[in-house]
């Protein structure tokens, strides 16, 4: 097999890896202070530890299910409120104010408030994904709808369909081709949801590892918790786009 | 036939089209030019129901699923292939999946596009595309056709081959037509009777010609008639006048 060097992603693992050498050749020779930068070996050695006596999978668990729950709560949650209210103008009055002030704050300082109604555990992390992945859903499909090209809508009409052809053919496609679009920066969403609901308070989680990894100025953990972290969104980046792509072939074919 | 008595219709404020009459008797082919904002498509989108009228009435002698409805432009589903675009209006007439596809790759194949069943929108040319868009209103096999400006955005070999296939159509299967357009050589081309809109707002039926070419017709074949240059002259004068009379009325403001 040969790999062609003048590719991107080729070029690009190829700086990161050079800036991890010369990262690594800094820390051995002393030029870096490790209480503050860690040695690339040093943070993997954290990494590898962590799996290996299997402290890390509880927290992961935690972490994983409240995004995990917290998509898809927070999807199902944005798709019937946009829907509704897209459809009924009454509840578009009530929901758009809400929604415009929820999407102008940053959401994450409902966090302690989350916590003192549903106390440490998950709820209150899935309730922190939820609200910010809702709000996201909710304007794609709510203006989704509203923008549907119009004359599909009457071209659909002028074949003879009626509303529940032009839901099944023109609304619901229309619409899961904008929450697809949405749906990789929905995962961004309910990670950092989750985590800053377990930095806020919580018991377990990478957010409560991070919280205590901070409060120890335990700087090799901190970063092998971050590049975790980073690692587990871009694997879920990286499917949403598949199947994105799947999906919506017809845009990318 | 249709038939249209003293239509009246706008947007609110003054009427766009006021007391328009015209007739269309069975099998034959109509014609509506204009200056452009004299309402010529809004006499289409009344006919089909999709803009409804201050004042007035339409009359088909065909149920509105006889009806075929082809648009200026060509507004396929794009998340449909080729094939499921032309079965669909069939679909929504009661045809099972199947049998609509298997009668929609023949009529792909009449017009042309045998292999192109399992293409999207994006991946045909606009000449394609507008075959599919025949195709999906042919398929319905209706027996009233309303044509607003359908090849306007294609090149002149293009259009007048499609052009050339859709008169050789109507007049085996003896369709009644009413073609909107701003092109006059194709509207005598084409037509039995054409009509001449004026200046809008308030635009009315300023005169009908009828064109007394021999059928079946030539699209090139008929610029040789005796008939042709003539008409066209009165054609083009008439609508000279007009634009002159919209140029004196801005003056005048």
């Amino acid at each position: 097999m040969t790999v062609r060097l003048n590719t991107a992603p080729v070029r690009r693992v190829l700086i990161l890896a050079i800036l991890i050498l010369i990262w690594e050749g800094c820390a051995r020779a002393g030029w870096i202070d490790p209480f503050y930068l860690p040695a690339p070996s040093a943070v993997a050695n954290v990494i590898v530890t962590l799996f290996a006596d299997g402290e890390i999978w509880p927290h992961l668990e935690a972490t994983f299910g409240a995004a995990v729950i917290g998509i898809g709560v927070g999807l199902v949650l944005g798709i019937v409120l946009g829907f509704g209210a897209a459809l009924l103008p009454l509840l578009a009055e009530l929901l758009e104010p809400v929604m415009i002030l929820l999407n102008a704050i940053p959401r994450v300082i409902l966090a302690p408030l989350f916590v003192i109604w549903l106390g440490i555990d998950l709820g209150s992390k899935i309730a922190l994904a939820v609200i910010l992945v809702v709000v996201l859903i909710f304007f794609a499909v709510y203006n989704g709808i509203k923008e549907v090209d119009q004359r599909l809508i009457e071209r659909v009409r002028t074949l003879g369909g009626g509303t529940w052809v032009l839901v099944r053919e023109v609304y619901v496609p229309s619409v899961t081709a904008w929450v697809l679009g949405n749906l990789k920066v929905a995962v961004g969403f309910a990670f950092t949801g989750a985590v800053v609901g377990e930095f806020v308070a919580s018991s377990r989680g990478l957010g409560y590892l991070l919280q205590f990894a901070q409060s120890t100025y335990n700087a090799g953990l901190t970063i092998a918790l971050i590049i975790l972290i980073m690692t587990f969104v871009m694997v879920l980046f990286t499917l949403s786009e598949r199947l994105e792509r799947r999906l919506l072939r017809w845009r990318y074919r | 036939m249709l038939r249209v008595e003293d239509l009246t219709l706008g947007y609110g404020g003054e009427p766009i089209l006021k007391g328009v009459s015209l007739t269309v008797d069975s099998g034959r082919f109509a014609s509506l030019i204009g200056p452009s904002g004299s309402g010529k498509t809004s006499i289409l989108r009344a006919v089909t129901g999709l803009q409804k009228p201050d004042s007035g009435s339409i009359a088909l002698d065909v149920p509105q699923n006889a009806v075929g409805f082809l648009f200026q432009d060509d507004a396929l589903l794009p998340w449909r292939t080729a094939r499921q675009n032309v079965a669909l209006g069939l679909r929504i007439h009661g045809m099972a999946r199947k049998e609509a596809e298997t009668r929609a790759d023949d009529w792909l194949a009449k017009l042309g596009l045998a292999g192109f069943g399992d293409r999207f929108p994006r991946q045909l040319s606009g000449g394609q595309r507008k075959r599919v868009a025949i195709a999906q209103v042919l398929a319905l096999e209706p027996r009233f056709l309303l044509m607003d400006e359908p090849f306007a955005s294609l090149d002149a070999i293009v259009r007048t081959n499609i052009t050339q296939e859709l008169i050789g159509w109507v007049e085996r299967e003896n369709l009644t037509v009413l073609l909107v357009t701003h092109d006059l050589e194709e509207a005598i081309s084409l037509s039995d009777v054409v009509y001449v809109l004026s200046q809008g707002p308030n635009a009315r039926i300023r005169s009908r010609h009828e064109v007394n070419i021999a059928r079946p017709r030539d699209l090139l074949g008929t610029r040789d008639d005796p008939q042709f240059p003539a008409l066209l002259k009165r054609l083009w004068d008439e609508l000279s006048a007009e634009a002159y009379s919209e140029t004196v009325g801005e003056a005048a403001q």
